[in-house]
């Protein structure tokens, strides 16, 4: 070997890069290859990190120690919180990035860290001892030794990219796939299939007409990623609306067949929330009209992106589609859009704590595990880094659990369930959405983190102080306000009702609809008012708001879940099980559950089939509790 | 997957005893009681000599069935056995088939079979118990109805409304940023309520449906010698109860099953109530009491002929709090006065009565129902008959009536929480694995994503 180290990521990406800087900072010496470093932390299509959902997803990565949402404070430049409108747990932030900068950033932060070691090349093959991993292979001959993997590659592995009737192998638009490594991955056993993503046209700025298009301010109050910002930093900018015409839509349905999706070409499944603007046209037919976003790509480029507008049609005629849009008659388009093909691993094959059952030492994360989105494969990432470097140290692994996390959510289910097209996080995809907000990732999480080793001391003592402060104002919620008092006049004022009952706890005020949190703070004892920021009182306001609902939860829950904790016995042979069809006790086989909950979520799994499952454990947990 | 053996036909003297082996063996347990050259066909039925295995005495001439896998009841291949019913006869049969392989089933686990290969739903499954146990007509008619997926088919459209409801919600809560048509409260209001009263109809089948499975415990009380075993025996249209002329004849308690209209009813004949004279009318009277409080309505007799006496008093406050009906009986005699019952409880009109003559006893069939709001229909409508059916589908109702009220007040996650509990409840009546894809539901609807 060239080189030794205890962990090796391979991938520079979003996954690549938490899981190298968790490994590292975990104390494991770690490398990070990649094939081209100036890459580093490269968005391949939107630029901009978080969404419904994802913005929890980045916040859960902060708050565990991972580095995502650090950077994205630093370089995002629209800051908006999405959801205003909804209740707290639906509330996410989202942020558009200037590009450049977050690569920049991401490396800098890497190049930071200490015992990690950053490396460019191709890896071309995973060298193992019988079933234990030993090193990778690069293409230029070198042998690098590792006790533990992480393969974070993201669309390269066979990366095939279409654009009209041309196809050539790329990972990403102007880079080289990855194919021996992808070949290798056959050849250890996995279970590879085929996947695709889209991206659209990058327009030049300065051909657009942007009086034509409806702008998009940032907030004016923008919720930061990381528990540990406290300003941010670039100059926000605008984003701008702007829509589709049928005369787009007619010209695309004419030339269907120039579309590699349509003609067949392309093999893979492509996730239905990112279609490309065929799709779009093609599937709702009767809509005149598709929403696009313009998003700008930095303050320091010409470059914008053209959301909305994913295609895989031949390049020129993206250029005639994009002039028949309003405002873009002049537009010139410096980067098509394309579709990408690219293998993926069933990660059924993987373990909780994303490690292949079926070679030690060997990490799967992020887009090779069949996600989609950057943040998806950022926690995918900072999951196997962090098994990675407790691997090697002899530690137990780690991991989340669906109740706390909606890295849980992601993690177990692609582990039970596996995926057929790509897989996006939604709130909807947790049953515990009201208890998973964004803004309690901390209380959730930074325990965790700090235990493992990922949450530094400032970090830990800022927790403490919010998760105090925040205790104060819940206290303070708790004071009555009677009739007789001169705030109650006031309050009723302001919720526009004359009778609020004998007395009220500012509580009870804030669950009023229409109950503004200026009005919650004016209440609260100076002292208090004084110490607390916004921030700390929505989250307390957020706790009370859902605390009554979670407990109904519970009690409904209870009842339908009472038999979830049961667990399954590790040698249970579900084979032997009478009354199990084949299908059943293959379905069982693969999930392995731990739990009759987690059996219970395994698609395909009918009732008779839990039933008898559930005779059959209950019965051994009755043996064992009588004796 | 073994292969498994029961008899089909309860255990007793009959003329025919009918045994049942499933599973992969079946036909070659059945060969080796019958022959090697044994090759039926699917569906048919022969009659064959069955011998011992191993002496090759006979053990009986029965007709044999066969069914081919899939298409029997379980699923596998299935071997039916009609023997004689003589217990000693179709007691060798298993044991030689068990001899042969097969095993004894467990209780139900044909059944379980048939549903693990996926020839029934749950809802057809816990039918076909009720079918075996329907003690009257209608309670059969519900039985068969729900066997052949009715219970499914009338929920299906409320489980669709309430998905649909839910996916417009969950869309405008998932897809901000997405150009949808902005949610229509009153709309998805106007969806959901049709949920709830479509949900609500079906749970309320349920008193009636249970009463026509489960049946009606009536207890006839009241002082000695008033009549109740006269009127017990005039209901039950035979002469079951001993009646003479002494006070406290009946020392225990009789019941019998009668039909009222399509209801099963036990009725209760009990020992007169009054301070007894010895043991075993004590006895009895604790008896009575124990039936009074066991029983859905009480009937209770007083004699017309003659004034309430404090007994009769007793008698009347014991059972105020009850449900009831009073009977004054005794119409035939001329000192008969029928009168207003004021005293201790509610005022209420007794109804005229003569155990001897048959008068008024059609009205007492009529008020033994009455509470129930039972009418006697003809097995028309759907009836929820099954006690688990009841509970999911009104803890359903209330989850969307509370999540109804929520719309428009709070934000959609919390509306959501408790369609997708109501959502989970229906799916669990038919046993469908409640994975619902609101997701392709919903990417099926919107045009969504960047």
């Amino acid at each position: 070997m060239d080189e030794l180290f205890e962990v090796v990521v391979i991938g520079g990406g979003h996954a690549g890069c938490e899981a190298a800087s968790a490994s590292a900072r975990l104390g494991a010496r770690t490398a990070m290859i990649t094939i081209n470093l100036d890459l580093i932390g490269q968005m391949s299509c939107n630029p901009a990190i978080g969404g419904i959902a994802k913005g929890h997803l980045v916040r859960e990565i902060d708050a565990l120690g991972g580095i995502m949402g650090r950077v994205i404070d630093r370089t995002g430049i629209q800051f908006r919180l999405l959801n205003r409108s909804r209740g707290p747990a639906v509330q996410s932030p989202r942020a558009q990035a200037d590009r450049s900068l977050y690569r920049k950033e991401m490396r800098a932060t890497l190049e930071a860290t200490p015992n990690l070691h950053l490396r460019q090349g191709m890896v071309v093959d995973i060298i193992t001892k019988g079933s234990t991993v030993i090193g990778v292979e690069m293409q230029d001959g070198r042998r690098i030794g590792a006790r533990a993997i992480v393969v974070a590659t993201g669309t390269f592995l066979n990366g095939l990219i279409h654009t009209g009737r041309r196809q050539y192998s790329a990972g990403r638009a102007g880079e080289p796939a990855s194919q021996e490594l992808a070949a290798a991955l056959r050849r250890l056993g996995f279970k590879v299939g085929r996947l695709k993503t889209g991206t659209p046209p990058r327009i030049d700025g300065r051909t657009i007409d942007w009086d034509r298009f409806e702008p998009q301010p940032p907030d004016e109050s923008p919720v930061p990623f990381s528990f540990s910002t406290d300003r941010l930093e670039q100059k926000q900018l605008n984003c701008y609306i702007g829509y589709t015409t049928e005369r787009v839509h007619d010209t695309i349905l004419a030339n269907l067949s120039e579309s590699p999706l349509y003609s067949g070409k392309i093999r893979g499944v492509g996730p239905r929330y990112c279609p490309s603007i065929e799709d779009k046209v093609v599937k709702f037919r009767d809509k005149n009209r598709h929403q696009l976003f313009l998003e700008p790509e930095g303050h320091a480029t010409n470059e914008v992106y053209l959301n909305g507008f994913s295609t895989s049609l031949p390049a020129e005629l993206q250029r005639e589609l994009v002039q028949m849009i309003p405002g873009l008659a002049e537009a010139r388009i410096i980067r098509p859009g394309y579709a990408i093909e690219y293998d993926f691993v069933d990660p059924r094959e993987l373990r909780p704590d994303l490690q292949t059952q079926a070679i030690k030492g060997l990490f799967h994360a992020g887009q090779i595990n069949g996600t989609t989105g950057y943040e998806e494969a950022a926690c995918q990432g900072l999951l196997a880094g962090i098994n990675a470097a407790l691997s090697v140290s002899g530690r137990a692994a780690f991991r989340l659990e669906r109740s706390e996390s909606y890295i849980g959510v992601l993690a177990t289910d692609l582990i039970s369930h596996g995926v057929d097209e790509p897989y996006r996080m939604f709130t909807s995809r947790s049953e515990h959405r009201l208890a998973l907000r964004h803004d309690n990732a901390d209380e959730r999480l930074r325990p965790l983190g700090r235990e493992l080793g990922l949450v530094g001391d400032s970090d830990w003592e800022r927790f403490h102080s919010r998760r105090s402060r925040i205790c104060r104002v819940k206290g303070a919620l708790q004071r009555q306000i009677r009739r007789s008092d001169k705030e109650y006049a006031a309050i009723a004022g302001h919720l526009g009702v004359s009778d609020l009952g004998d007395s009220i706890t500012l509580e009870g005020v804030s669950k009023r609809p229409g109950a503004p949190r200026s009005l919650i703070e004016a209440l609260l004892p100076e002292q208090i008012k004084s110490e607390v920021t916004a921030a700390d009182v929505d989250s307390a306001l957020a706790d009370a708001l859902y605390s009554g609902y979670l407990k109904a939860q519970a009690v409904n829950r209870g009842r339908l879940e009472r038999h979830d904790s049961l667990r399954v016995p590790i040698d249970l042979a579900f084979g032997s099980l009478s009354g199990l069809s084949h299908e059943m006790v293959e379905r069982l086989e693969r999930a392995r559950p731990r739990t009759f909950g987690e059996a219970k979520r395994i698609p395909g799994l009918t009732a008779a089939a839990l039933s008898t499952l559930l005779v059959s454990i209950s019965a051994a947990a009755g043996a064992k509790a009588g004796g | 997957m073994s292969t498994i053996v029961a008899p089909a036909t309860t255990v007793g003297r009959s003329a025919v005893g009918i045994i049942r082996l499933s599973g992969p063996d079946s036909l070659s347990i059945a060969r080796g009681l019958i022959g090697a050259d044994f090759e039926p066909q699917h569906r048919s039925v022969v009659f064959r000599a069955l011998r011992d295995p191993k002496s090759n005495e006979l053990l009986d001439r029965a007709l044999v069935t066969y069914f081919r896998a899939p298409n029997s009841f379980t699923g596998e291949d299935v071997v039916e056995i009609s023997c004689h019913g003589s217990p000693i006869v179709i007691r060798q049969i298993i044991d030689f088939t068990i001899y042969l392989g097969a095993d004894f089933a467990e209780p139900g686990e044909f059944t379980l079979r048939a549903l693990a290969n996926g020839k029934m739903n749950l809802s057809q499954a816990e039918a076909i118990r009720d079918l075996v146990e329907a003690r009257s007509k209608s309670a059969a008619q519900q039985a068969v109805r729900q066997l052949s997926g009715e219970l499914s088919s009338a929920l299906a459209p409320l489980k669709e409304r309430l998905l649909e409801s839910i996916v417009v919600l969950e869309s405008a809560l998932e897809f901000e940023e997405d150009d949808l048509p902005p949610v229509q409260i009153d709309d998805v209001r106007a969806r959901l309520e049709l949920v709830r009263s479509g949900v609500e109809k079906l749970a309320a089948t349920f008193s009636a449906g249970h009463l026509l499975s489960s049946g009606l415990k009536v207890a006839i009380v009241g002082r000695p010698n008033v009549g109740k075993s006269s009127i017990f025996n005039a209901l039950v249209g035979l002469d079951r109860a001993i009646v003479t002329e002494l006070p406290g004849t009946t020392r225990d308690c009789i019941a019998e099953q009668i039909s009222v209209g399509e209801i099963p009813i036990s009725l209760t004949d009990t020992a007169g109530l009054r301070a007894a004279y010895d043991p075993i009318e004590t006895l009895g009277i604790e008896r009575t009491r124990a039936a009074m409080a066991d029983a859905d309505i009480v009937i209770l007799v007083l004699d017309g002929s003659c004034e309430l006496t404090s007994e009769d008093e007793e008698t009347l406050r014991s059972v105020s709090n009850s449900t009831r009906a009073v009977v004054i009986n005794k119409a035939d005699l001329p000192s008969y006065r029928n009168p207003m019952v004021g005293r201790a409880g509610r005022i209420q009109q007794g109804i005229k009565v003569s155990a001897l003559t048959g008068e008024g006893l059609d009205e007492v069939r009529t008020a033994i129902l009455a509470p129930f709001e039972v009418t006697t229909s003809d097995g028309a409508g759907l009836l929820v008959t099954n006690a688990r059916h009841h509970e999911l589908l009104s803890r359903a109702t209330s989850l969307v009536r509370s999540s109804v009220a929520l719309l428009g007040i709070e934000s959609e996650e919390i509306v959501l929480v408790g369609l997708h509990d109501a959502l989970r409840l229906l799916g669990e009546i038919t046993g469908e694995t409640t994975a619902e894809d609101i997701l392709s539901k919903i990417f099926g609807t919107f045009c969504i994503g960047k």
